[in-house]
């Protein structure tokens, strides 16, 4: 998104043509140099987003509206009742995507390097790759790793000490709507997130893809896309097999070590993937695995153990201890529980998390590059490397697979949660 | 005796232990109830039983078999036990048939015609559990423990999520069920309609320790302590030949001629059959039974056998409030 709004934004990018030709008197003022810190904090804003919306809208909707209609009639307005009671009981899930976003804002590596901003993930690299400081780059990790942690901790204290426990109330009062000009404002408000977010580059990068099929190497294209979707698959079940594992021993057992060894190993997903990549260089230096799939494979469940456990945990959850009880009362071992009981109970969620695992594996960057097998790309390494190179046309149609797989696999995905919606309504 | 339990003791930590000591035994074929309030350790007792939870001491043996010893634990695949839980867990990912034979040994299936058509289930087998109200799911849970001919059948408040019209004909459905298949049944309520309605015997269980175990005539007019008395219904405390004694509301009758028990009437309330009254006798409080009205702010005299009434150990008065 980044290289795609630095070309819109350029001097010969689109926006700046259509001033010249008709606004002339603007044109001067849109001249700017867009590389900067603050063009590209609003751009992570615009590409990060959706994690503080899909958390406040959870907990909205969780909320529902009997919070609302009690505060209305202790006469607060709409505007008073969503600061006085929707935006404190939704600190937690807001302040939780918040962390995401501040983790992702430090492991992000393409953009960083593209606008010459230096955070430490750019600065690992700079140091492994260009200076060939192995020594600095992980003085730099280990810096980072820090500030994760005080972050992460930060986040855990916070949570803890602003958590509510509030009757559940998914029931939206249907009159609620507005009528007149106002809910076209509301969709045209929430339309720009998600306009400047996704629609504009996307059709950028349709476009760039269209003018440049041309001069795409098919075979490549192919050939990337494949490596792509295999080892994204393949990493995405191991994803579903260790979370899964681990949260049904946690499960079965009820031993507190096993509670503490599940949740340390989701903190994976807080270690910026140049700090994991780094760590596992160090850990298999001189051995025959540095270079090979399955360093890769290991870093990529590290780092997304906790992506793939967070819907099969929170449907484990949902199933009453009694249906364990029940299982065992019928004759069933451990093994044949979860094989006849959880995995047919549960096999939504697990397809859930193998899609998200596989959206994240397959944008994946700084893991990528590091860890490698020589000559192995994959979509979003030749999108990087083009996009450096200044050749962004030509990154265009590898971006635009990256978003059509991910696009495809969220639909899949919306299609699996509405049918455990279901079945959870029943 | 069929089931055997003896000083069992059950801990999560040992400071507040929740079974002490608990020894009973139950004859073959018999429902007994197991009465205490919610969070006395019921539950817990049953999955002992079951084999869900672990003894920390004490024996258990079932027709023969020791389940539960110092150096020996049946699991609960082993156990001849079935158990209907409180929330009737049938598996959502399967239909009624596939819930109710579900990993049954091949030697049962031919119970599955008799044991549908005893729970009336037999025209809704293709149905998923969400297609099922919640006494069908409470039969199909039944079922599902009786096809597999269990030595003895656990139901942990079978009856807490019904409605109260449904409630009445599920108890007397469930009963008949039981008996029929002359199934050893220890059944755990907080409900006393429960357990006076359906025992053979009744178990009160307080802060770990077995109460009182009885036909339910005697635990009604003959309660081993006042918290067997009381969680069996209203007590009415009077004193007596310098002591004190407790009569049940039921025993009291209002007389028209002047007796040595004067209330003064606080409310009144119409019950259907006739009225509850509720008043104050020597500033102790006093419910009883009237076929008429009284009126309200008024005093009656009131009148019982000296039969009727009821005396506990000093000492157990302090399980009134």
């Amino acid at each position: 998104m980044g290289f795609t709004y630095i070309e819109i934004l350029s001097y010969t990018g689109p926006l700046q043509t259509f001033a010249r030709s008709n606004l002339p008197s603007l044109s001067n003022f849109l001249n700017q140099d867009y590389l900067q810190i603050e063009v590209l904090g609003i751009i992570l804003g615009l590409a990060l987003y959706p994690y503080i919306y899909t958390a406040s809208r959870i907990s909205f909707s969780m909320i529902g509206t009997n919070y609302l209609n009690i505060s209305k009639s202790m006469g607060l307005s709409n505007f008073q009742s969503f600061f006085k009671v929707v935006l404190p009981l939704s600190r937690p899930a807001i302040f939780s995507g918040l962390f995401l976003v501040i983790m992702e804002v430090l492991n992000e590596y393409g953009a960083v390097k593209y606008f010459g901003v230096n955070t430490y993930t750019a600065g690992i690299f700079r140091s492994w790759n260009s200076f060939g400081d192995v020594n600095g780059a992980i003085q730099l990790a280990s810096i980072l790793l820090v500030v994760v942690l005080i972050f992460f901790l930060i986040e855990r204290i916070s949570l803890k000490k602003s958590r509510f426990y509030y009757n559940k109330n998914t029931q939206l009062n249907i009159r609620q709507a507005s009528s007149g000009i106002k809910p076209y404002l509301y969709w045209i408000i929430c339309f720009i997130p998600f306009g400047l977010g996704f629609f504009i580059p996307f059709i950028f990068i349709l476009n760039n893809s269209f003018e440049t099929f041309y001069l795409a190497d098919i075979s490549k294209v192919i050939n990337l896309t494949w490596n792509s979707v295999s080892v994204s698959s393949i990493a995405s079940l191991l994803v579903i097999f260790f979370a899964l594992f681990f949260l049904y021993v946690e499960r079965i057992s009820k031993s507190k070590i096993n509670f503490y060894i599940s949740n340390t190993i989701s903190l994976g997903y807080a270690l910026p993937g140049a700090v994991i990549a780094l760590s596992l260089m160090i850990l298999f230096k001189g051995s025959l695995l540095v270079g090979t799939f399955s360093v890769l494979l290991f870093a990529y469940v590290i780092r997304f153990l906790a992506v793939g456990k967070s819907p099969i945990q929170s449907s484990l959850e949902k199933q009453p201890d009694t249906i364990d009880d029940t299982g065992k009362n019928l004759g069933l071992g451990p093994f044949s529980l979860l094989q006849k009981v959880h995995l047919p109970i549960n096999k939504f969620a697990l397809i859930s998390a193998f899609i998200v695992a596989f959206i994240d594996i397959l944008k994946e960057l700084p893991i990528t590059l590091i860890l490698r097998p020589f000559n192995f790309d994959t979509l979003a390494t030749q999108t990087y490397e083009f996009a450096v190179e200044e050749m962004l046309p030509l990154s265009s149609i590898y971006s635009l697979i990256i978003i059509v797989l991910g696009s495809l696999m969220l639909l899949i995905l919306k299609n699996y949660i509405d049918k455990q919606t279901d079945v959870s309504k029943s | 005796m069929f089931l055997k339990v003896k000083n069992l003791v059950k801990h999560y930590s040992s400071e507040f232990p929740i079974i002490k000591n608990l020894s009973f035994s139950v004859k073959k074929g018999e429902l007994i109830s197991f009465l205490g309030e919610s969070g006395s350790g019921k539950t817990t007792f049953l999955k002992c039983l079951a084999g869900l939870e672990k003894t920390n001491s004490g024996l258990i043996e079932l027709n023969g078999k020791t389940l539960n010893a110092d150096n020996t634990f049946e699991s609960p695949q082993k156990r001849k036990i079935g158990f209907v839980f409180q929330d009737y867990p049938l598996f959502p990912h399967l239909n009624l048939e596939q819930n109710i034979t579900f990993n049954l040994e091949k030697k049962y299936e031919k119970n599955l015609d008799y044991i549908l058509k005893l729970t009336g289930l037999k025209f809704l087998l293709e149905r998923f559990p969400y297609e099922l109200s919640g006494g069908e799911q409470q039969r199909a849970c039944i079922a599902r423990a009786l096809i597999r001919e269990p030595e003895l059948l656990l139901l942990d408040e079978p009856f807490s999520n019904l409605d109260t019209t449904i409630k009445e004909s599920m108890r007397e459905e469930i009963y008949k069920i039981i008996k029929k298949t002359k199934t050893t049944t220890i059944l755990v309520t907080h409900d006393i309609n429960d357990a006076l309605n359906i025992s053979d015997r009744i178990l009160i269980f307080k802060a770990g320790i077995l109460q009182q175990y009885d036909s339910p005539v005697t635990m009604y007019c003959e309660p081993a302590n006042c918290y067997c008395a009381e969680i069996l219904g209203d007590m009415n405390k009077l004193f007596y030949k310098n002591d004190t004694y407790y009569v049940r509301p039921e025993r009291v009758r209002v007389s028209k001629k002047k007796s040595k028990y004067k209330v003064h009437v606080e409310k009144c309330f119409f019950q259907g059959k006739e009225y509850k009254v509720k008043g104050k006798q020597n500033n102790e409080t006093w419910h009883f039974f009237s076929k008429d009205p009284l009126e309200e702010n008024k005093n009656v005299y009131v009148d019982f056998g000296e039969k009727d009434l009821i005396y506990f150990d000093p000492v157990c008065k302090n399980f009134f409030k």
